[in-house]
């Protein structure tokens, strides 16, 4: 039995489709208000790690361990005062950041979490195509980010948001190759395969052993989904001051900078969903949701490493990887998936 | 007036407030896209007037002025205005002093080009190791704190002798310092250079033609990596430096990596120049008695005087020119740094504005010296 049923049937006096409906609100709200703490969990524990790694202490200040620092600098930028350049164009600048926020958030929403103890299956929704609106909410991310160059009336913006268009043209069509051979794959084991939920259970084999090389091109493109170093052309801080938020303070940077560390743990969600298995493991219907967990956070510590020990990619030099490399390596995957289900693998 | 639409260039404004740009350097971009098509310094924002300042002040005041230039490098700073000032005032430093001068200069050397290398690479976006490199400073400038007092603005070489003499310990220091830092200095090394996207961002980027190096006036390691093995230590030794078995660092390759590999292998000379000097380090006085403290401000100078030292940044030229009264008539400096950025407009026609930033961090700019 799964979350949504439990909490529908402790609602159950309101009727039946008003408790379902009452019952999907409060899991979205759970699973954005665990999205959120897990962000931010993420930014303390990337402070730490980044400061491990550079032999400095890390936030220590506020309470135990530095652990309620974000909450401060959340709380900052929330009472800091908005400065917003002259001649911007109005609502597309307050908008931009929203986008992002709000397409990110929706993104937890599709993930399969898999069962947890006694609560059952935490995955919201069961949707056909879950798959599709994934990466249709990933899609819509540059937008803000061109947006919000576009709009704010400053050289280095404008700069830094066609950087990072000229960036994800060059690797969004990789990544939708690569994940159109796990739909391949999927579908060749008879689950439905644009639901995403069907692609963790025909995972009996992690798809990251059968395809290496789609693993491959789907982590770099989620690194410059989320636009860390070395992808960070952008931003970069040592050329366009910060490229596209230039101009943003106060709460509006605050969603920006989320946004950031929310696409990396989104991207490493996805990752271990579409190919190391999701919440499969031992146990797994008791203790799906752990697996999942442990297994993202493997692909954080990696991707986190990634950043701070690479030097930014000049953008000419990652455009000409995306299309020279990327994409040759992902239609050379989608062959070799074709064989590997002729063959009978699984 | 033309009209901004069919302008189709974008004028584009680096500092002198950017993360980029090193000190207070103002960058006046022209854009044709991404790409830079001029490049205008613009410099001065840190002016001080050390030049002028100085033939206010007695000879021996005038050293902190130069600490300030390059602060960075301030043993150096203070190196070239000494030799300069000692020739001028006729004050001969004993042979210690000579030595233990080398010892810190050639510290601070080592410690000037891993800032360098610290912030060449966050220009690059490599945020680590910038705190490896401070880790090894941070040793050095320990040892500065224990032998001067000071991190920084040392303040330490005086007319005529140092104001401190090394005692047993610190050369003990200085030794357990030099055994353990080659090691580390590969590693931050192999932290760069085995980067594959470093190798790219820096290998056939900012290529410096010798002749071109030669007719805008570049010195020190940016001339050494285009291939000149000029180096005022070797063709024109002062000090002691005639005494000591090193080599020159050169390399043919002209681009941004060759700077940053001769910086390197000079860091690697350093410290054997170093090992030499403490092996050879003479007994005796740590300074003239003709340049007692007490007597420093009656010293008188007449005449005019050209001093030329290798500073971290390239050959430091210090011109003084005496009236036989005790402060100077006029001081001028030669500063390597300005005449390297002379050539930034030349490195940056028609290439990216990431190689603009690469090739600028290359030039290691200080901006306490190229404003004075």
């Amino acid at each position: 039995m799964s979350l949504l049923t439990r909490i529908a049937m402790i609602l159950s006096f309101l009727g039946h489709y008003p408790s379902y409906i009452l019952a999907y609100i409060i899991e979205t709200l759970i699973v954005i208000i665990f999205g959120t703490v897990v962000v931010a969990g993420m930014v303390y524990f990337f402070r730490k790690y980044m400061a491990r790694v550079q032999m400095r202490i890390g936030p220590n200040r506020v309470g135990k361990f530095g652990v309620l620092q974000v909450m401060a600098d959340g709380l900052k930028l929330i009472q800091k005062e908005s400065i917003m350049p002259q001649g911007r164009d109005d609502l597309p600048y307050k908008v931009a950041p929203l986008i992002i926020f709000i397409a990110l958030m929706m993104g937890f929403i599709f993930i399969p979490y898999g069962p947890l103890a006694w609560l059952g299956t935490l995955t919201v929704t069961h949707s056909d195509v879950s798959l599709v609106i994934l990466f249709a909410l990933i899609a819509i991310m540059p937008i803000g980010e061109l947006l919000s160059g576009i709009v704010s009336n400053n050289k280095y913006a404008v700069l830094g948001s066609l950087r990072g268009v000229a960036k994800d043209i060059s690797f969004e069509v990789p990544m939708m190759l690569s994940v159109l051979a796990i739909v391949m794959m999927a579908s060749a084991r008879g689950v439905s395969p644009l639901d995403i939920n069907g692609v963790v259970q025909a995972q009996n084999i992690p798809f990251a052993i059968l395809e290496p090389l789609g693993f491959f091109v789907f982590l770099i493109s989620m690194a410059a989904r989320a636009s860390y170093s070395p992808f960070d052309m952008g931003e970069s801080d040592s050329e366009l001051v910060t490229g596209n938020t230039t101009e943003y303070s106060g709460l509006r940077f605050g969603m920006f900078y989320l946004g950031l560390f929310g696409t990396i743990f989104l991207g490493s969600l996805i990752l271990s969903t579409l190919y190391l298995g999701g919440y499969n493991g031992p146990f797994e219907s008791y203790l799906g949701f752990i697996w999942l967990l442990i297994k993202t956070l493997v692909v954080v510590v990696i991707s986190l490493t990634i950043w701070l020990s690479m030097p930014r990619v000049r953008i000419d030099k990652f455009v000409t990887f995306g299309w020279k490399y990327l994409l040759p390596i992902s239609f050379i995957n989608l062959v070799i998936t074709g064989f590997i289900i002729l063959g009978g693998i699984s | 007036m033309e009209s901004n639409l069919t302008n189709r260039y974008i004028e584009l404004n680096m500092g002198p407030q950017h993360p980029s740009t090193h000190g207070v350097l103002r960058l006046k971009l022209t854009l044709d896209g991404e790409t830079v098509k001029k490049v205008e310094p613009v410099i001065g924002y840190l002016h001080r007037n050390a030049e002028k300042i100085c033939e206010l002040d007695f000879y021996c005041d005038a050293l902190i002025y130069f600490d300030r230039m390059d602060y960075v490098g301030a043993m150096n700073m203070e190196l070239g205005y000494l030799e300069a000032a000692e020739k001028l005032l006729n004050i001969e430093p004993p042979e210690r002093v000579k030595w233990i001068r080398v010892i810190m200069a050639e510290l601070n050397r080592i410690a000037s080009h891993l800032v360098w290398a610290g912030a060449f690479g966050l220009d690059l976006g490599m945020l680590t190791p910038f705190f490896y490199v401070f880790e090894e400073r941070e040793k050095i400038l320990n040892l500065f704190t224990e032998i001067t007092g000071s991190r920084q603005e040392t303040n330490y070489m005086s007319i005529g002798g140092v104001y401190q003499d090394f005692n047993d310990k610190i050369i003990f220091k200085i030794k357990e310092f030099l055994s353990e830092f080659p090691k580390k200095l590969d590693e931050v090394y192999n932290l760069f250079v085995k980067n594959d996207i470093f190798i790219s961002r820096t290998k056939n980027i900012g290529i410096l033609e010798p002749e071109v190096a030669l007719s805008y006036g570049v010195t020190g390691p940016m001339l050494r990596a285009s291939g000149i093995p000029y180096d005022v230590r070797k063709d024109e030794p002062y000090l002691v430096y005639d005494k000591i078995n090193f080599t020159v660092p050169i390399s043919k390759k002209k681009d941004v990596l060759a700077r940053f590999i001769v910086r390197f292998e000079e860091m690697r000379q350093s410290v054997k120049i170093i090992q030499q000097a403490l092996d050879k380090l003479p007994d005796g006085p740590f300074f003239n008695p003709k340049a007692k403290k007490s007597l420093m401000i009656r010293l008188r100078g007449e005449g005019d005087v050209y001093a030329r030292t290798e500073s971290t940044k390239g050959e430091f030229g210090v011109y003084i020119v005496g009236d036989g009264s005790v402060k100077p008539y006029r001081v001028h400096v030669r500063s390597p740094a300005f005449k390297n950025l002379s050539v930034l407009p030349y490195l940056s026609r028609d290439v990216l504005i990431a190689d603009m930033v690469a090739i600028s961090g290359s030039i290691d700019l200080v901006f306490g010296e190229v404003d004075r």
